[in-house]
């Protein structure tokens, strides 16, 4: 589990007001403003989205939009980088998943 | 219509719209929801009891652009147009304008090896987000692949939050990185009087009592690094693997001689976040889709679009600013800003009087993130001049 920094040495005290989201369909909370990698984080989620193609677990990687490893679906709309949107009261946010395989199908990976 | 669009609110962007906003109408657009770009992670202690907060100054140039200059967040650009005025292509709808300042910033650079793709594996740019802007830990206990100043500078930054940071020490030689400890080395002792090379010179003086550049000052470096203000530094030590089946467990650590080769047996360290940091370049694609010329230059972090010490390029009323011209500190790309808005306005005197201001800071900046700067940046003034024959 990761922890949010409430007292730090040199930039102070902060509080925060918690909004609830949803992760998956399931309900939990984020700082209403905070981008959406850091509020899953603090969640202890990780694993943003597992590869298109191998299925391997991802996550955030350079946190300020340049390399899309972050992506996911908000609000039915995919690809979108978590780490550029900030966390609202009541949005939903989908892990991406693997896709199936133009030739063999469904069932298999690579 | 604008006069001017800038593209970035970061430190560059916003301190020209400041200066722009007096007497036109000013567009900035950036793709985070929160300008500031990457001043907001930014913290250190410039001298004594002295601190940058990077946060503190960019919520000073909101307050003095918010209103004046329309500034879309959320918004990215990702095409730009001339045809007698500059058309710009964003996610939020197109624009248009007289002159065009690219303000987008550095990039990241990393150097990939076995596991970089497990979640808790991050650039040291990202901790540095989630730490100071975010305060979010990026994990409990971490460990930093890559010496250079960034990656130095946001391991300070890890310790005022108490997250261990239980090594910093080096890539494994592949095609796209083969800093050795020399170069490491070197690279710390060129940091300046900035607290770890201060420590460094300290230690290899006693070991040894010779000077830190002195060759025996690299082979006496302890195997198992120093210990710099809390930081444990080392050069002879490779990561050579990152494990964990669903997120980051440990790394694999390789000591290694002078030379960067393998000496002993392999060792795992326990952690639950790694950094990667490989230094920055310039962010130079919106220059790009203009087909401007762009020079490599090593000290300045890569290809940087081909421009003048007064921000000019190529292109009738198209500005660069800020690190997309260079990597520099964030005091610097405040100035260029400024400098290109001056040079919009067509205020000369203004203009000279900011460009002794850059030469100042560079001269003294506690930030060096290349010891060659200054000259990578009269290499690139020279072929400008040369451009400039090119066209007689
Ligand atoms: C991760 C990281 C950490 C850094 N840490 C330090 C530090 O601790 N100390 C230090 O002195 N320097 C640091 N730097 C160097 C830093 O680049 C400068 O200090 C300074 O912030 C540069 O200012 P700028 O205005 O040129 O660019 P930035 O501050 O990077 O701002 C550029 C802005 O442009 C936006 N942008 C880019 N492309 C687009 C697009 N296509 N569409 C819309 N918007 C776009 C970005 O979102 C960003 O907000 C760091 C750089 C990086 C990348
Ligand atoms: S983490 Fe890189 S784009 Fe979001």
């Amino acid at each position: 589990m990761t922890e949010r920094i409430l007292n730090h040495k040199i930039l102070g005290a902060i509080r925060h007001e918690f909004v609830p989201f949803k992760w998956n369909g399931e309900t939990i909370y984020g700082v209403e403003g905070e981008s959406l990698t850091a509020a899953l984080l603090a969640n202890g989620i990780r694993t943003l989205r597992t590869h298109e193609k191998d299925g391997k677990p991802r996550g955030l990687y350079c946190n300020i939009g340049h390399c899309s490893e972050c992506r996911v679906t908000i609000g039915g709309e995919k690809n979108q980088r978590a780490c550029l949107t900030p966390v609202k009261e009541g949005m939903s946010v989908k892990q991406q998943t693997e896709l199936p395989h133009l030739v063999k199908g469904d069932d298999s990976h690579v | 219509m604008f006069d001017t669009i800038i593209i970035g609110a970061g430190p560059a962007g916003l301190s020209a719209a400041k200066i722009l906003q007096e007497s036109q109408k000013v567009l900035v657009l950036d793709e985070y929801f929160h300008a500031g770009g990457r001043l907001l992670g930014q913290l250190y202690e410039e001298e004594k009891g002295r601190w940058w907060n990077g946060l503190e100054i960019a919520r000073r140039l909101i307050m003095e652009t918010e209103g004046k200059s329309e500034i879309r967040l959320s918004t990215s650009v990702y095409n730009v147009e001339l045809d007698d005025i500059y058309t710009v292509y964003t996610t939020a709808g197109v624009f248009k304008s007289r002159s065009l300042i690219i303000a987008t910033g550095a990039r990241e650079k990393s150097t990939p090896l076995p596991g970089w793709d497990l979640p808790g594996v991050m650039t040291v740019g990202a901790a540095q987000v989630l730490t100071n802007f975010s305060r979010v830990k990026p994990g409990n206990k971490g460990v930093i692949i890559g010496i250079n100043p960034l990656s130095m500078v946001i391991a300070m930054e890890l310790g005022y939050t108490d997250i261990e940071v239980a090594k910093i020490c080096l890539p494994p030689k592949n095609k796209i990185n083969d800093q050795t400890p020399k170069d490491a080395f070197e690279t710390l002792v060129s940091l300046g009087n900035s607290a770890p090379s201060k420590f460094i010179s300290f230690g290899t003086r006693v070991a040894g009592r010779v000077k830190p550049l002195h060759p025996a000052a690299l082979k006496l470096f302890p195997k198992g690094g120093v210990k710099a203000m809390g930081l444990p530094i080392s050069i002879k030590e490779k990561i050579i693997r990152i494990n964990g089946t669903e997120k980051v467990e440990s790394v694999t650590m390789q000591k290694t001689d002078s030379k960067g080769r393998p000496v002993g047996r392999k060792r795992e360290i326990q952690c639950d976040f790694v950094c990667i940091s490989d230094g920055l370049a310039p962010l130079s694609e919106i220059g790009s889709l203009l087909d401007l010329r762009h020079v490599y230059s090593e000290p300045l972090g890569g290809y940087v679009p081909l421009h003048s010490e007064m921000m000019e390029t190529e292109l009738p009323d198209l500005y660069v600013a800020g690190n997309v011209t260079g990597i520099e500190n964030a005091k610097v790309a405040m100035y260029q800003g400024q400098l290109a808005a001056h040079r919009i306005l067509g205020d000369e005197e203004a203009a000279i009087c900011t460009l002794a201001s850059i030469n100042n800071e560079r001269k003294n900046a506690k930030v060096k993130f290349h010891k060659d700067l200054i000259h990578g940046r009269e290499t690139v003034e020279a072929m400008w001049k040369d451009l400039g024959k090119e066209n007689v």
